[in-house]
Order: C-alpha cells, then structure tokens, then sequence
C-alpha cells in the first residue's frame, strides 16, 4: 500500500481525531460546570493551584535556601553571626548578634596582612547578593555580655557596612572578643512581593536563625512532589492487581482479596513505620540495565499484537477511540517516569549520573514508543514506493502522520543516547540514586497503599463487566487484555480520578507524619512533618516553629480533600444528564 | 442462616486472614537489617565456649533457631506464638508479650474514649447536616468534615496543648475563662507527675515486697491497665499509700479523665468527620425511603420521623466504620503518643524501629491486627444480628 492510498483513510482519522476532541471540550465543559457549582470545591481547586505554584515558584518567593545555616557564614574576618530565633514580625528578625574575635583581629594587625587600624570590621555575607547595611548600632558587649561604652565602635560614614573598631579596644588584652548588635537592612532579604516595612520575617526564625517562611514555601515541593509519586504509582500498582483480580474472578480474586485483607488487618501507620524499618539497611535501589527495555519492548508487543489482530479482523473498531488506551498507558507510565525523576530542578542536576542519563533516555523511549502506537500505519508505510512526497507530507503540519519521520529521527537519537550514555552504567540502572529515608517511606506509602485501590477497582471492573458492550466485545473473541484496557478500564476511571486525588492528600498527611516520628526527612531538611517535630522541642514557648509548617500540612491536603470532593460530585452519575 | 452459624462462619474466615498477618510479620522480621543473635550475646559473641568449641554467637543463634532454614524457623515462630513465647525485646529487656500487654491498653484506652467523643459529635452533626440539606449548616458542617479529616493530627494535638493546656503568658486561653492556673488540661502523661499510679508498673503493687494487695483477689492482678477502670477498684490499703491528693477512687478517675480528653480528642477528631460525611449521606438516603414518606403521611411530626423512623435505619450502615474507626485510631496514636508521653503501643513501636527491636515490632503489628480484626469481627455480628439481611449473603 502506498502512501496515497491511505489518503481517505487518513482524512478519516483526522476528522476522528477532531471529533473525539469536540467530544472531550463538551465533556470537560459539563464537568466544569458541575464542578463550579460548589464553591468549597472552587476553593479547593484554588487551594491546589496556589501551592503549586508556590511549589514551583519556591526559588523567587523565599528570601533564603532552605540549607542556608548561620553558623557556617564566616567571611575573612572571622566572625560569627550568632543565630537567634525569632517570631514572627518581632523585631528580632533584623537585629544581628555579631561576634567579633579580637584576638584574631590583633594578630593579623601584627602581621600586617589583612587588618588596618584601627581596624574594620566587613559584614560581607557572601551568601547574600548585596551587602547588608546598617541601620542602628545598638550595642557592644563584652563576651560575657555586660555592655561596653558604644563610642568604642563607630560605624563608619561613608559605607554603612563597616565598623571602625577604636585603637582603645584593640590595646585592651583583657577582652578576647565582643559582640556588636545591630539592626540592618538586606534588599535581599526583602520579600519582594511584600509592600515595604513588611520585610521582616513573617513566619520567624528557628533556633539556626533560619527563615521559616522560606523553609516552608521550599517544603511544598518536596510534600507535593511525595504526595504525587506514591498516588501515581499506588494507583498504578492498584489498578492492574484490582483489574485481574475483578476480571478473572474465581480462585485468583480469592487469592488478591484475602492479600488484601491482610493489609487491611494492620493500620496503614504501623504497617508503613514496619516496613520503613525493613528497608532500613537498603543503600540504593537499583535495577539491571535490561530492565531499562522492558517497558518499551513491553509497549510494542501490545502494539504487535494489536496490529496481528487487526489484520485478521480488519475493521473492527476505528483509530481514535481503539488507541486511546494505548496512549493512556504511554501517558501514565510516562508520568510515572517523571515522577520517579522528582522535581525537574533535580532532574536536570543529577544528569550527570549515568543512571539518570540511561533513565532520560528511557523517558525518550517511552515518547518514541508512544508515537509507535500512536501509528497504526506504520507497518504499511513500510515501503519505498513514493519516499519523496511521504517525506514532504510528513513535513505538513495539516497531515496527521506528520510524526512519521520525526519518529524515525527520534528513534534514531534516542537508541545512540542510550547507546552512548550507558557506557560506564555498570550494567545496572539506578532508579533511586541517593535512596534516602523520604525515598523509603514513599515506598512504604506505597505499598500500604494499593490494596485500597484494587478493592476500588475490582469493584468497578465487576461493575462494568456484566455491561453489554463488554459482551459483544467477547463474543467476537477479543483477548482478555484487550477488553481488560480498551473497554473495561477506560469505563472505570471515575472514582479511580476522586480516590487518587483525596490520595494525594492522605499521602501528604502520612508522610508528614513519619518524617515527624523522626523516619523521614532528614535531620534540618525543608519538610513539613520535621520542621513540626523540630520546634517541638521549643513548644510551647516558640508555637510558631509548630504552628506554621503544620498549617501549611493542613492547606495543602485540605485543598486536595476539596478538589477531590468536588469531583465526586462531577463523576457521580446522579449528576449526569 | 443462623446466628450461630453466622457468627462461626465469620471466626473461620478470621483464620487465614491470622495466618497471613503472622507470615507478614515474620517476613518483616527477615528482613530487618538487625541481627538478633549478635545484639543478644553482644561484646561476647566472640568468645568461644570450651565445651561445644563454638563462639557465642554461635550458640546464640542455634538457641533462637537462626540456623534453620526459613520455613523451619517460621513454624517455630508460629509454635512459640501459640504458646505464648513472643520472643524477647532487646531494648526493655523483657518478654515481648510483657511489653505488649502494658502498652496496648493504654492504646486502647485511648482510642475508645477518642470513640466515645467522636460519635455523638459526628452523629449530631450529620444528622442535623442532613435535615438541613444545602443550607448554611450543611455546607459548614461538610466543610468541617473535610477539615477534620485533613488535619494532621501530630500537629493539631501540639495546638490543643497550646491552647487548653498552657497559661496565657504562652497562649493559652483557658486561664481567663474558667480561672484555672496553666490551662484547662495536662498536657503531659497518664497521669498528675506527683501520683504513682498502683498498677503493674509500680512497686506499690508487688504484695512480696509491700504485702499490699492493689486490687480486690478476683480483679486481674496488677488491674487491667484501663486506668478508667481500675481506678474504681484500687483497694483502700493502696490508697492509703499514695499520694494523699489522689487517695480517692474517685480522684484517681478524675485525674484519668482530665488527662485523657486532649489525647482522645485530638484522635477522635477525624473519625468524628468521617462519621459526619457518612452519616448525612446515609441519612439522606433513608429519607428517600418508602417508610419515612408513610411516617410522614401518618401526620407525624417532622423530629419524631427524623429520629424514630429514619435515623434508626441510618444508623446501621455506620456501624460498619465502628470497626475502621479503631484502626485509624491506634494508627493515629502512633502519633499522638509521643506527644502527651502515653507509653502505649504507638511510642512502643516507634522506639522498637529506632532501636531496631525486632520482635517487638513484630509483636505490636501483631497485637494491632488482632484487635482490628476482633473489633471488625464484633461489628460483623452486631450488624449480622441488627441486620438480618446481611446474614442472608
């Protein structure tokens, strides 16, 4: 068949394609409608969205990286900052406590190397873009903190940075150090999207003198990108154990259920908190390379197949909706592959690592394997017969095979990228280079988790089993997976969509609650659940190192509880006419 | 079918699902990266004993059965079980079983007094959500609901110590309302630090060494560990011999009491929103019923059609969470815990995965799956014997 041939049967798909589009604007329109309808879920909805884009947003919103510690900030001068906790909008926040070594001050002066005299004292934060500038000197106290004559120190005009220390002070071998307090003013530490005189900290300080505020707008993202990982996957791990389970029945449902059963039997905390410590002792997790093919090779065989059934029975059904399934499955395992890839800010860091590379290529793969399905035609294109005018059709934005040789360009670069780039990957993949505690108790989450959704899904699928078009679809003998994924699934997502939303949210709850009892997040990382069980021991005199990081917990996975609400009521089929 | 026969058919399902949780356990267990020989015999695991010619550790792991292969070690492990042998806790230095039998009842305590305050809190609200069907009240109450189950619980019973248990100067509100010194409830342990509780924990209570009996001879000895309870049964020659402040079987229940409700509030709030949600959706679907519309017909009043005709049937299907509700409960605890220093089976086992305690551990997932599935077990009956068309399936 040549490439003219097809034509008609082109034109066909694309209006197929238009069609089935119009259907899911009409679609996504009623839904819309409905959605909006409640106002709690418009504000859920709000909710999500805004931390999200706080989420991505985090580098431009804080004024500090969450991993910035006070104590290790010494310039050449050595001099320390002494981090002070401070609440919220207390005046605290912009008062620096400085020590200042004499001692060391008075042997460079006698070497004659740094120093001048009487000596200046930069406050040169290197962390900081710009250099503070102070306002008020407050006071100077000895180390012991009884305070001097303030006229030891002057601040000098012309630069507001620095500190004359008066000859009287460096001839006085009795003091060792002293401390200068000060206010001062940092553009850097303004919060840009504030009006002024709100630059001060608006969450407080913790004991480190860390920003909380910063710390916690950097925590959505590390609660967001948990709370999507372990859904994604638990629905995916839910959906194909539920699905053979209510579609085989008999012995192997009996089987599944009863595994579930146990599950059920512990409460999800305590399973999870066990199996966090099973794999206590687990470095890395890592796959072998061959395993870096499967899941393409595993696309095209469900591809292969489908193309030998079709050419015994031809015509069948047609493009658009006989696919769609296939590219929900690209899609999602597409997702999934991001997922395992965290934040696209890491994702791009961590390319160095061949394992990270092996897995982009991966990704790359996934993408080639999707237009593979997406291109029914592509073993009957398989011809030399008019190569000139095909490569020009497949130039032409309006023909919908136009992927044709942007497929063969993908493929080509993306098996010489694995090719190249696998080179010193030991043979194995690492899916998890750094598998940390947050990387163990997403697992956990996960694998306490499936069990709800294979109860869920096995529901529908005996649901949607006994319906007609399922009957038809057998009695003309198609196999058990493909009635399994083009006509059983695609009619069983509904509540699949409402539990893994309210799962995002139940996710974020538990994990926050383990990083809390101390097996998550690593000591003074930017997450939720630590940063409540690290102003505990400050509670309840400092609440605010609690208060804060645990409302945004609450914000967060209230939003996704509404969203999820909201779209219950959208699936519900009370709620279609 | 029978009750009877219902009942057993329900026990016998009960088995294998046992069976399965002993064999999670156990693989926990194999996996754990501890190896509970070598914490046993510790510094000496070297030594080599002249008699055998083997080392400690050895002789360690022989004695545990370690040296068998894993479906031999496993029927040992389900033999010592049933013999009550649930091994031994590195950390407290004690039987695993003894561990256990102190910490559960503080849980559970705990999560049935949480119960006890969600239900009327969840049932009232629902019902009076559903009566006012998309009014104001509905859509607060739904919303509260929501709230209620989106709440950590970690942080919201920090916050309830913050603002019950704390004198204004830190945030409390209590003080100057009902003129109480440092907020309204303790916010720390089982009880007022100046009183040792006469239960097994305490030396009062051993008759060899004080020749005081705690509790009357036929009370369990050393008392249930439900402090609720014991409270009432504490001798007066025990008494006698704590502190004076306490020495009344009712001021013993008071201090209980008072120190339970934050504890079991916090825990309770989210079973109390899901009660909510289903409760009002259940409702709502009884009010569609055939008999509510001929309740209604008969003329009767709109609050007697409410509470004797609908809320009677709406309240069966909620019996079904009763049993999920204990669960999330001592899930819950495991946070909670920490926070008010119970010493129950949520701190237990958070110390047991520190520490890395491992039959500890595998005896708390145990104790917590026996008394869900019992709890579960006990719903199904009552539902069986409330519903009689369940027992028809």
């Amino acid at each position: 068949m040549s490439w003219e041939d097809g034509i008609e049967e082109r034109a066909e798909s694309l209006r197929r394609i238009r069609e089935s589009a119009a259907q899911a604007r009409y679609d996504f329109k009623r839904g819309w409608k409905i959605y909006r309808r409640s106002l709690l879920a418009v504000i859920g909805l709000l909710m999500v969205i805004s931390i999200s884009v706080v989420s991505i947003f985090a580098d431009d919103l804080a004024v500090e990286h969450p991993g910035r510690n006070l104590q290790d900030t010494r310039d050449v001068w050595h001099i320390d900052y002494e981090p002070r906790k401070a609440a919220p909008f207390s005046d605290e926040c912009d008062t620096r406590y400085q020590k200042v070594s004499l001692t060391t001050l008075r042997r460079w002066d006698a070497n004659g190397t740094n120093a001048l005299s009487p000596t200046r004292v930069a406050d040169n934060n290197s962390f900081y873009e710009d250099i503070l500038v102070v306002t008020e000197f407050i006071e100077l106290q000895d180390r012991y903190g009884v305070t001097l004559a303030s006229d030891l120190v002057t601040l000098e005009t012309s630069n507001n940075s620095y500190f004359w220390i008066s000859d009287e002070l460096m001839d006085n071998n009795s003091l060792t150090q002293i401390r200068l307090i000060y206010k001062f003013e940092n553009d850097a530490m303004h919060h840009w999207w504030l009006p002024d005189g709100y630059d001060v900290c608006i969450f407080g300080t913790n004991d480190e003198g860390q920003d909380l505020f910063s710390k916690i707008l950097y925590g959505s993202r590390v609660s967001l990108t948990i709370g999507f990982t372990v859904a994604t996957l638990t629905v995916i791990i839910g959906t194909i154990i539920g699905s053979i389970s209510g579609y085989f029945g008999g012995r192997t449902d009996e089987v599944i259920m009863r595994i579930t059963d146990i599950f059920f039997a512990v409460p999800g905390l305590i399973l999870a908190l066990a199996f966090v410590a099973a794999l206590q002792a687990i470095d890395d997790f890592t796959l072998p390379l061959w395993f870096a093919f499967l899941l393409p090779l595993f696309g095209l065989c469900i591809y292969f197949r489908s193309t030998i059934f079709d050419s015994i029975m031809p015509g069948e059904t047609s493009f658009p909706e006989r696919n769609l399934p296939m590219r929900v499955i690209v899609v999602v395992s597409l997702v999934v592959l991001l997922a395992l890839g965290g934040p696209w800010k890491d994702f791009f860091e961590l390319a160095d690592s061949s394992g990270w590379r092996i897995f982009a290529s991966l990704v790359g793969l996934m993408i080639v394997g999707g237009i593979f399905i997406l291109d029914r035609r592509l073993m009957d294109n398989i011809s030399l017969d008019g190569v000139g005018s095909r490569t020009l059709n497949s130039l032409d934005w309006r023909n919908p095979y136009r992927y044709l040789t942007f497929r063969t360009l993908v493929i080509f670069i993306a098996s010489i990228a694995l090719f190249t780039w696998s080179g010193d990957g030991d043979n194995e993949i690492t899916v998890i280079d750094n598998f940390d505690r947050l990387w163990k108790i997403q697992i956990a989450l996960v694998f306490t988790g499936w069990p709800g959704y294979a109860r869920l899904i096995r529901g529908q699928v005996l649901y949607v089993k006994e319906m007609t078009f399922v009957e038809a679809a057998r009695s003309v003998g198609a196999p058990s997976g493909r009635i399994m994924f083009r006509h059983i699934l695609p009619n069983a997502w509904a509540p699949l969509l409402v539990a893994f939303t309210l799962d995002i949210g139940g996710t974020i709850l538990s994990a926050s609650g383990l990083s809390f009892i101390g097996l998550g997040a690593e000591p003074g990382a930017a997450e939720w659940g630590k940063l409540v069980s690290d102003g505990r021991a400050h509670f309840p005199q400092d609440y605010w190192l609690v208060l804060f990081p645990g409302l945004a917990i609450a914000y967060t996975t209230l939003g996704f509880n509404l969203l999820g609400d909201g779209l219950r009521d959208v699936v519900d089929p009370k709620n279609r006419r | 079918m029978k009750t009877s026969e219902f009942i057993v058919r329900r026990i016998l399902l009960l088995i294998p699902v046992m069976i399965g949780v002993t064999v999670f356990t156990f693989a926990i267990a194999q996996i754990i990266p501890a190896d509970p020989a070598a914490i046993l015999c510790g510094e000496r695991c070297g030594l080599v004993d002249p008699v055998t010619g083997k080392t400690m550790l050895e002789l360690q792991r022989e004695r545990l059965g370690l040296d068998e292969p894993v479906i031999e070690q496993f029927r040992l492990y389900l033999t010592n079980l049933a013999e009550g042998d649930w091994g031994e806790s590195t950390t407290y230095n004690r039987p695993t079983s003894d561990v256990v039998r102190d910490a559960a009842p503080v849980t559970l305590e705990m999560a049935l007094f949480a119960l006890l305050m969600a239900y009327p809190i969840g049932i009232t609200l629902g019902i009076l959500s559903a009566v006012w069907q998309d009014q104001v009240f509905d859509h607060i109450s739904r919303f509260l609901a929501i709230a209620f189950v989106s709440l950590p619980i970690f942080w919201l019973a920090m916050m309830l110590q913050l603002v019950f248990g704390t004198g204004p100067d830190v945030g409390g509100i209590c003080d100057p309302i009902f003129g109480t010194e440092g907020g309204c409830f303790p916010i720390y342990g089982r009880h007022d630090a100046a009183l040792t509780y006469p239960d097994r924990s305490s030396s009062l209570c051993d008759t060899a060494i004080t020749g005081i009996a705690c509790y009357p001879s036929w009370y369990p000895s050393g008392g249930t560990g439900f402090h609720l309870v014991d409270s009432w049964f504490v001798t007066d020659e025990a008494l006698d011999n704590i502190n004076p402040e306490y020495a009344s079987n009712y001021k013993l229940f008071d201090d209980t009491l008072v120190h339970l409700i934050l504890p079991s509030f916090t825990l309770g709030i989210a079973s109390a929103g899901s009660l909510l949600r289903y409760m009002r959706a259940s409702l709502l679907e009884v009010m569609n019923e055939d008999y509510v519309r001929t309740a209604r017909a008969k003329g009767l009043s709109e609050s007697r059609v409410i509470i004797v005709h609908a809320c009677r049937n709406a309240l069966v299907p909620i019996l079904t969470i009763l049993g999920f509700s204990i669960g999330g409960a001592i899930g819950g605890a495991v946070l909670t815990e920490s926070i008010f220093a119970f010493y129950g089976m949520g701190n237990v086992a958070v110390d047991a995965i520190i520490n890395l305690d491992y039959s500890v551990l595998m005896g708390v997932t145990l104790i917590t799956a026996i008394i869900f599935l019992m709890s579960n077990l006990i719903v199904d009956i009552l539902y069986g014997v409330v519903d009689p068309r369940v027992r028809l399936e």
